[in-house]
């Protein structure tokens, strides 16, 4: 039974669209007309988007404030299908609320024809590899969950790019997001538009409709993915990377996010 | 005494100029519907004019109580509750209960000078607390003397009409 739940959870942790559940972060606010408010935050991860399925643990979860710096949330509560957490916003501008586990590396190999996986970077694998494992390869996975949250007038400190992993830009500011207008993303990895991102955009309501809707998509040579919402909601972008990336501490890189938002009404 | 005489003198005047400058005004008449319902609050109401570029150039009118709820204008509140405060406490008064209401617009924008020449939209925009909300539009060119804009109820608004001088 224990080992069944760590398995579990090393597969939610590793998530992106390796695992079948996506995680997502989702405020209960995007926009706020009084600052001192209180947001809740929804956390899960599920197969249908923002239908909670699985809670997760939010030790890792940060609100960075307008002027950039972070705080620690620990008003958090861990549950079966979601997780919660209750946050007090300050002052105007913008927020990034966001989730991110900080840089794995998982080596994998095979030994007499069974798949096996162990945690450690290509500098420190060779000491705990067994005799004999072939084919192996070590991966260098992160993944960042996000939102944004506007108290009054928008600012974009939180909306600077760190240059570092996989990360988005739009167009428009995401407190501006309006159904009927297109929207323009662009992937960056380490800081750079990076052509050939893979993602899914979906919105709420997949349980209630028939068509789910979902727009797969893959970022052009200028690192865009460009669309319009017909209809005002909550959506959900998960996208990954992974490439050969030959250094000292791995052979490859993955990289995934999972960005909600809302488009408002016009 | 005849301090105060002449100073009351003076407010009548004034009040007469203003009266004359409001005659010249376009009038824009404006109904809330009644709405029959179980839990009624009175609808927060914006009333504003955006030029051809989308952007507002004058807010005439926003009804409203708590801060918490501004937001529930959407457009209103990306295009100017959101970034000027200051305009939100200069014009903002109570809200109102159903009936027919009639706002005045000089002709001028919020820093008090006259529109340039061009094509501008009247927007008005209601949410009620446990309703609905309704956004509704009319482009208009100005100047447009004797214009006249008429806007048919939906939602949580009554029929609108402005005679544009």
């Amino acid at each position: 039974m224990l080992k069944k739940a760590v398995v579990l959870l090393s597969s939610l942790l590793v998530t992106g669209s390796l695992s079948a559940h996506t995680l997502w972060v989702m405020p209960s606010h995007y926009v706020l007309s009084k600052p001192n408010s209180w947001i809740a935050v929804d956390a899960s991860a599920g197969n249908m988007t923002f239908v909670a399925d699985k809670g997760i643990a939010l030790t890792a979860l940060k609100m960075y404030q307008p002027d950039g710096s972070a705080k620690v949330i620990t008003d958090v509560y861990q549950g079966k299908r979601k997780s919660m957490a209750d946050v007090q916003l300050g002052g105007d501008g913008t927020y990034r609320l966001e989730l991110a586990n900080p840089v794995r590396f998982f080596t994998s190999y095979e030994l007499a024809g069974e798949k096996k996986r162990l945690m450690a970077n290509k500098a420190e694998r060779s000491a705990q590899l067994p005799k004999g494992a072939t084919n192996v390869e070590t991966v260098q996975m992160r993944s960042r969950n996000f939102a944004y949250i506007t108290v009054n007038a928008p600012t974009n400190t939180v909306l600077k790019l760190q240059g570092e992993g996989l990360e988005l830009s739009s167009k428009n500011h995401p407190a501006d997001a309006v159904a009927n207008e297109e929207q323009q993303f662009v992937f960056n990895l380490n800081g750079k538009p990076q052509a050939g991102v893979k993602g899914i955009l979906s919105f709420d309501g997949e349980l209630y409709r028939n068509e789910a809707g979902r727009i797969e998509f893959e970022t052009n040579s200028e690192g865009r993915f460009s669309f319009t919402p017909e209809q005002a909601g909550r959506y959900l972008i998960e996208a990954s990377y992974s490439a050969d990336m030959a250094t000292d501490v791995a052979d490859k890189v993955r990289e995934s996010i999972t960005y909600s938002f809302e488009v408002a009404l016009p | 005494m005849r301090l105060v005489k002449t100073s009351l003198l003076g407010c009548v005047i004034a009040l007469l100029w203003a009266n004359s400058i409001n005659a010249a005004a376009t009038e824009i008449s404006l109904q809330l519907p009644q709405i029959e319902t179980s839990q009624y609050h009175r609808p927060y109401v914006a009333v504003w004019v955006e030029d051809a570029q989308q952007q507002p150039v004058k807010l005439i009118a926003l009804w409203v109580q708590k801060p918490d709820w501004l937001k529930d204008l959407r457009r209103f509140w990306r295009k100017i509750g959101r970034s000027d405060t200051a305009l939100v406490d200069a014009v903002s008064s109570a809200t109102q209960k159903s009936g027919s209401y009639t706002l005045q617009w000089d002709g001028k924008d919020d820093q008090g000078r006259e529109l340039t020449a061009g094509t501008y939209t009247l927007l008005v925009e209601a949410a009620r607390e446990q309703g609905g909300r309704s956004l509704v539009k009319h482009e208009f060119k100005w100047p447009a003397t004797g214009a006249f804009i008429e806007i048919a109820a939906e939602g949580e608004l009554g029929n609108i009409s402005a005679r544009l001088r």
